[in-house]
């Protein structure tokens, strides 16, 4: 009895979890003119809308380059970064490891008005240098967080081996100390690509008509528009989403980078 | 107020000089090359925007325009975070937002001198920003309904509350996450049950009498689903919303501007102070009777220039200015913390 009202319980939880995913991406898939469900028929011209309105393409590269380019700066900056504070005795070390997670406990809001106004005065502006730094500063956590994390599990003793047998530290980081934090890195970078895809409250603040993310052109058009590309477009970051777990699933297994995180 | 500084002077001396040399092809060349970044919220608005105001204003100058997409608080941030060299020179604002950017002195005077086709707006869109914006566009707030669910619609506000009360009906009423539900709502409201800005609590009494056949919409997209999937039957909204669901499919969906008349929600247009000077030729093609003709057709709304002729269809969807409800903006300014708090408290939804 028990058990069943447990199983009961956990398809109910999904239900209710991913009944509201299901319905955007059906509704992505409507005939009609406007969002409604049930819909009245199939078709796949929501996704046509998407290609045919050329500031849907130009944010979604803008969205992409800015995720890859966020994400590589954050690991150049955070991995040095975990491996020293995770391994630190100081007690200035947790203060140090705190203050670089705190973008993960601060509102997005303030992170990108305090940003545009700082970036501004320091003279770089609303540009796409700018949007890049502000999303590194967001993003940088997930990789730090993962990274310390997983350094912490591994044993000192492999590095202190490699170091006896002659390797220097670059080699022994290259072949020692990587391949045993992968899981981590690829873990903290899958959530930093996808916190800053998906992010709208830093991005708002450096759009321009040169950096416009894809977020913000939703949310533009969303005002005033009522068709379901945005549904379409909704379903394809989903896929993306999807595609990039599944990819890490093979790389590095889930199960690996989730004891990371 | 203004006063006469080495800015304005040579402001001015600039845009005189500019109007001594219009249609010389040597002001053209200089022109050619420079970059104006304008504003604009996307989908069909940036389409209509690029093709009623930016393709003449380019033609006209030879100069190109950038369209930035997003919303007004996000171009003022902007805006705020860098007024010696703004990097937009003309804004897309709402009604409120336009006063507090006139307010913080962020903004520059518009004059007919600078701006010809100015003269062909109404003052009081003009005063509404305080002289330093004016009303491109504008929409009415009224009753929305489902004709098929609602064959005798409410023609007041008064009867869309006393039948709402009654049960005959399920209403849609914006939530007060929606940033104009002050102006839309409570103030319209109040105003038609005999209140007024100072005075909103006809507003809270009739939502107290309805709460239990209301629904609530965050935000435009919900209450069409909301008359769509027949969670509500009509409900307050606005008219080129309307009338844009009707032309996608929604034949069942009608509006009607209430007796007392509805809020009339106006989209302002600015130039920020050191913003390029070709911000006002391209401010003169948004004011154009014929750009703004050709903009209204495709936004379903009605337009600000007088002289604008409207096509049979848009002629009959489209409320004079004068039988709406001209909110006092700057009132419900000052007020609208106070109403957020009390719908907290009283509605909390």
């Amino acid at each position: 009895m028990g058990r069943f009202a447990l199983t009961a319980f956990v398809i109910a939880f999904f239900i209710f979890m991913l009944a509201p995913i299901l319905v955007v991406v059906v509704v992505s898939f409507t005939s009609a003119g406007y969002a409604s469900f049930p819909i009245p028929g199939w078709s796949l011209r929501w996704f046509v809308r998407i290609w045919e309105y050329p500031p849907f393409i130009n944010a979604m590269i803008t969205s992409t380059v800015v995720a890859v380019l966020a994400t590589v700066l954050s690991c150049l900056i955070s991995i040095p970064g975990a491996l020293y504070l995770a391994r630190a005795r100081a007690g200035w070390a947790n203060v140090v490891a705190t203050f670089l997670l705190s973008p993960l406990s601060m509102p997005m809001i303030v992170i990108g008005f305090s940003s545009l106004f700082f970036l501004t005065a320091v003279g770089i502006g609303i540009s796409m240098t700018a949007l890049v730094i502000t999303h590194t500063v967001v993003c940088m956590p997930y990789v730090l967080r993962t990274v310390i994390a997983v350094y912490r599990s591994v044993p000192p003793p492999y590095e202190e081996a490699a170091a006896i047998l002659g390797a220097n530290p670059l080699r022994t980081f290259i072949e020692v100390t990587l391949p045993l934090i992968r899981p981590g890195i690829a873990a903290g970078s899958l959530f930093s690509f996808l916190t800053s895809f998906d992010n709208l409250p830093v991005s708002f603040f450096f759009a321009s008509a040169q950096t416009s993310t894809l977020p913000v052109v939703m949310l533009s058009y969303i005002e005033n528009q009522f068709d379901p590309s945005i549904a379409a477009l909704s379903t394809l970051q989903l896929a993306l989403a999807l595609v990039c777990l599944i990819l890490a699933d093979r790389l590095y297994g889930i199960k690996k980078m989730t004891v990371a995180a | 107020m203004t006063g006469l500084n080495r800015r304005r002077f040579l402001q001015t001396g600039t845009a005189g000089a500019g109007l001594m040399l219009a249609g010389s092809p040597g002001l053209l060349r200089a022109q050619a090359g420079q970059v104006l970044n304008v504003t604009a919220y996307g989908g069909v608005w940036e389409t209509a925007v690029r093709e009623c105001f930016v393709a003449p204003f380019e033609t006209k100058t030879g100069a190109r325009a950038t369209v930035s997409l997003g919303a007004p608080a996000q171009w003022l941030a902007q805006v705020e975070a860098s007024p010696q060299s703004p990097p937009l020179d003309v804004l897309i604002m709402s009604p409120d937002l336009a006063i507090v950017a006139a307010q913080s002195g962020l903004m520059q005077d518009l004059t007919v001198n600078r701006i010809p086709n100015l003269a062909k707006i109404p003052q009081e869109f003009t005063d509404a920003c305080l002289g330093k914006g004016t009303y491109l566009d504008y929409g009415v707030a009224g009753i929305t309904y489902n004709k098929d669910m609602v064959p005798n619609p409410p023609r007041s506000i008064a009867e869309f509350v006393d039948r709402v009360s009654a049960g005959e009906f399920v209403a849609s009423v914006p939530s007060i996450s929606y940033a104009i539900t002050p102006i839309m709502l409570i103030w319209t409201m109040a105003e038609a049950l005999g209140g007024g800005v100072d005075n909103v609590d006809p507003f809270f009494e009739a939502m107290e009498r309805m709460r239990d056949n209301l629904v609530f919409w965050g935000g435009p997209n919900d209450f069409f689903n909301h008359l769509a999937s027949g969670e509500a039957d009509l409900g307050i909204y606005f008219d080129g919303r309307t009338w844009n669901h009707y032309d996608e499919g929604a034949t069942w969906i009608d509006f009607i501007n209430p007796e007392e008349g509805g809020a009339l929600t106006a989209v302002a247009v600015q130039i920020p102070n050191n913003a390029n000077p070709l911000a006002f030729d391209y401010m003169n093609e948004m004011l154009d009777a014929e750009n703004q003709a050709r903009f209204a057709e495709i936004m379903n709304y009605a337009v600000t220039n007088v002289d604008v002729v409207y096509s049979e269809k848009l002629q009959a969807r489209v409320t004079p200015w004068q039988q709406t409800a001209f909110p006092p903006y700057e009132a419900i300014g000052a007020a609208r913390n106070e109403w957020v708090d009390r719908w907290n408290r009283e509605i909390g939804m």
